[in-house]
């Protein structure tokens, strides 16, 4: 495993991320591989919570399930954009369901990536980093609005 | 017949006959509306105003004649029974329509007005039978299939905590393990993967059947795709002591594929071959231009293995057919591999067949067509048998950002060659399809049958619609439009159409080429740019 023990940082500084996924066993397992990469993690098993979580804790980023009790990932994904504070934080969707059939509607709704589980963890963990790299970074190249 | 409402429509042309027919049919029952038409052409126009109960036809008609009549009637109303009318007592025809869909086959020289009646009616009775079942049918298959793809996504979520918890164990975030319980948690895994493909091909299988697996067809290197797919499969032949050689035609043109399933195809070939070969066989892939067929490559995979039965040769492409031999004990999945390859190759406009000795092996071979350029500008850069005067490639080059997914950026490119395609005419513009490997960057390119001052407002309209994905926008990449005009000389020193049609093929793929970088541009003063 390269990828572990990569980023070195102090515990004040280091990236929140907030797993939905109403699958008890699936966070954990999610929770100690992030932690093991330095992350912070906070959790929340449904769409309604997630949601106020997010605009407690403002993670900088969120990897969301889109089967949810409580607004599926979509009505999230939806919602999300509508709080300016969280409008931007990058969002990866990490779903069992089919690609065919929900990578493009993730997309368009303002997801960042979309993974079919069961993902790749050293695909998922790089592009976690990539995309809190491009967050944090006030260049990112855009197309004008 | 229903004697509610019926309405029969007549095409028949010879006047005497039709008002006999007419009269037989409303003999007695008034309710009966009959539409009497003499051309095939309008019987046609009626069916598309109105569906009668019963279609009425006589074969030879001033505008068609025989089968291709009552074929182009089904084609048009495939719900509504069609009964043949018809002076010919031709057994061999009859049976042929009755065949393709027709309820029955009358003599007009035998029917009396009670039989006619009975034979509409029944008919119509058996029309409606057949509908009934086609639509259970259908029912039946939409069940299956949702229940299918509900079973593999409830399927998938146990086996993602079991992935997961296999693979903290073995990355040792649980902790150290000992290499012989390292051993046993990557079994585990291997058995996980293998679980997932199944799942993946159950899926597949199941789109198959009901026509919606996708092919994203593109202009692609097969020499390319075989090698990926022979670096990819290496290691599982040197696991097993199987060597794995190539014999690729370098000289091999481009063909039209989807690249992700062609390689898909060839994995899946690759790994039977392995499979079936004991240790110190050997698989060979080739590809191959054959003279008799100018329009595909030919693609086999032989290997040395033990042969398949003659009596199953011809069933190993059914769905869930398995070697009930199988040699070594390996867990041999679903048997829905060689029927989901048989099914992607079909729908890239190739065709797959297998041959087989027993005891020497078996040769899996089959066929992609190749990309024609000519072919795809002919209708669009020719009118009324003249070349079009001024004609214009404009290059769509999307880059993606380093966050952007391999497959998110492929919908992205996807979703922005739909949008291409809906800012150009179709007419006299064509959007080419995409060339190359699936890599990062993508260069989309359109063809356009205008000047530079038209392709500046075409540009602008590329540039506002691309403006609208969010995709593009929301972090997937940058956007750049620029266009060349083609040089006049494209087609100068040609004589017929065809010619110049293809000095223009090859003019656009040497831009390209230019494009893509493999020549330097020497055309650089006639670009104009749109960089964002």
């Amino acid at each position: 495993m390269h990828t572990e023990n990569r980023t070195e940082k102090a515990a004040t500084n280091r990236p929140k991320i907030m797993v939905v996924d109403d699958d008890p066993d699936l966070r954990h397992a999610l929770n100690v591989r992030l932690r093991a990469n330095h992350y912070e993690i906070v959790n929340a098993s449904d769409g309604f919570s997630a949601l106020a979580l997010a605009q407690k804790e403002h993670p900088n980023l969120i990897i969301l399930d889109l089967g949810l009790p409580a607004g599926d990932g979509f009505l999230v994904l939806r919602n999300l954009k509508t709080f300016p504070s969280l409008a931007l934080t990058p969002v990866i969707v990490l779903t069992a369901r089919d690609p065919q059939a929900n990578a493009q509607r993730t997309l368009n709704s303002g997801a960042i990536a979309f993974f079919q589980k069961p993902a790749d963890n050293n695909e998922l963990l790089s592009v976690i980093r990539m995309s809190l790299e491009a967050a944090s970074s006030p260049a990112t190249p855009r197309l004008p609005a | 017949m229903d004697p509610q409402a019926t309405s029969v429509l007549l095409i028949e042309d010879n006047p005497g006959d039709a008002d006999l027919v007419r009269l037989r049919l409303v003999e007695g029952r008034p309710a009966v509306r009959v539409n009497c038409v003499r051309r095939l052409s309008d019987g046609l126009a009626a069916l598309s105003n109105e569906m009668p109960s019963l279609v009425l036809l006589d074969l030879n008609l001033p505008d068609s004649h025989g089968a291709e009549t009552f074929r182009r009637v089904l084609e048009k109303a495939p719900n509504v029974p069609v009964v043949v009318l018809s002076g010919q007592d031709d057994e061999a025809l009859a049976i042929k329509a009755v065949h393709q869909g027709v309820q029955d086959y009358l003599i007009k020289g035998d029917i009396t007005s009670k039989h006619l009646e009975r034979a509409l009616r029944y008919a119509v009775e058996r029309q409606g039978l057949l509908r009934s079942l086609e639509i259970t049918r259908k029912q039946q298959l939409e069940f299956k299939n949702q229940f299918l793809s509900h079973v593999s996504h409830e399927l998938r979520t146990p086996l993602t905590c079991i992935h997961q918890y296999v693979t903290l164990l073995l990355d040792g975030l649980a902790g150290p393990i000992a290499p012989v319980q390292s051993d046993h948690l990557k079994t585990v895994l291997k058995s996980v993967s293998q679980l997932h493909a199944m799942i993946r091909d159950l899926l597949e299988a199941t789109r198959a059947e009901s026509g919606k697996l996708r092919v994203e067809p593109r202009c692609v290197s097969i020499g390319d795709l075989i090698a990926q797919a022979v670096t990819m499969m290496r290691p599982t032949a040197a696991e097993k002591r199987v060597g794995l050689e190539l014999a690729v035609d370098q000289r091999i043109p481009l063909v039209y594929a989807d690249p992700d399933r062609a390689l898909e195809v060839l994995i899946n070939l690759i790994d039977n071959g392995i499979k079936f070969t004991p240790p110190e066989g050997s698989v060979t892939v080739k590809a191959c231009v054959v003279e008799t067929d100018p329009s595909a490559v030919y693609i086999s995979v032989s290997d040395t293995g033990r042969g398949i039965n003659p009596g199953a040769l011809p069933l190993i492409f059914e769905r869930l057919y398995q070697d009930s031999e199988a040699v070594d004990g390996n867990r041999s999945g679903l048997g829905l591999g060689l029927y989901i390859a048989r099914e992607l190759v079909a729908l890239q406009g190739g065709r797959m067949w297998a041959a087989s000795e027993l005891g020497s092996g078996s040769t899996f071979s089959f066929t992609l067509p190749f990309f024609s350029l000519a072919k795809l500008l002919y209708p669009v850069v020719s009118c009324e048998g003249q070349l079009r005067e001024s004609l214009v490639l404009v290059r769509v080059e999307l880059t993606p950002l380093p966050i952007s997914l391999r497959g998110n950026w492929k919908e992205i490119c996807h979703q922005s060659l739909e949008l291409l395609r809906r800012c150009v005419y179709v007419d006299k513009d064509l959007v080419l399809p995409q060339m190359g490997n699936n890599g990062t960057a993508e260069t989309l390119f359109v063809v356009a049958s205008t000047d530079m001052a038209g392709v500046n407002i075409m540009m602008e309209r590329i540039r506002e619609q691309m403006n609208t994905l969010p995709l593009l926008q929301a972090g997937g990449g940058t956007l750049r439009v620029t266009a060349d005009s083609l040089p006049a000389r494209a087609a100068s020193d040609a004589r017929t159409l065809e010619q110049q049609v293809w000095g223009v093929s090859d003019c656009v793929t040497e831009m390209i080429l230019h494009g893509l970088g493999c020549k330097s541009n020497s055309k650089q003063e006639e670009s104009r740019e749109y960089a964002h």
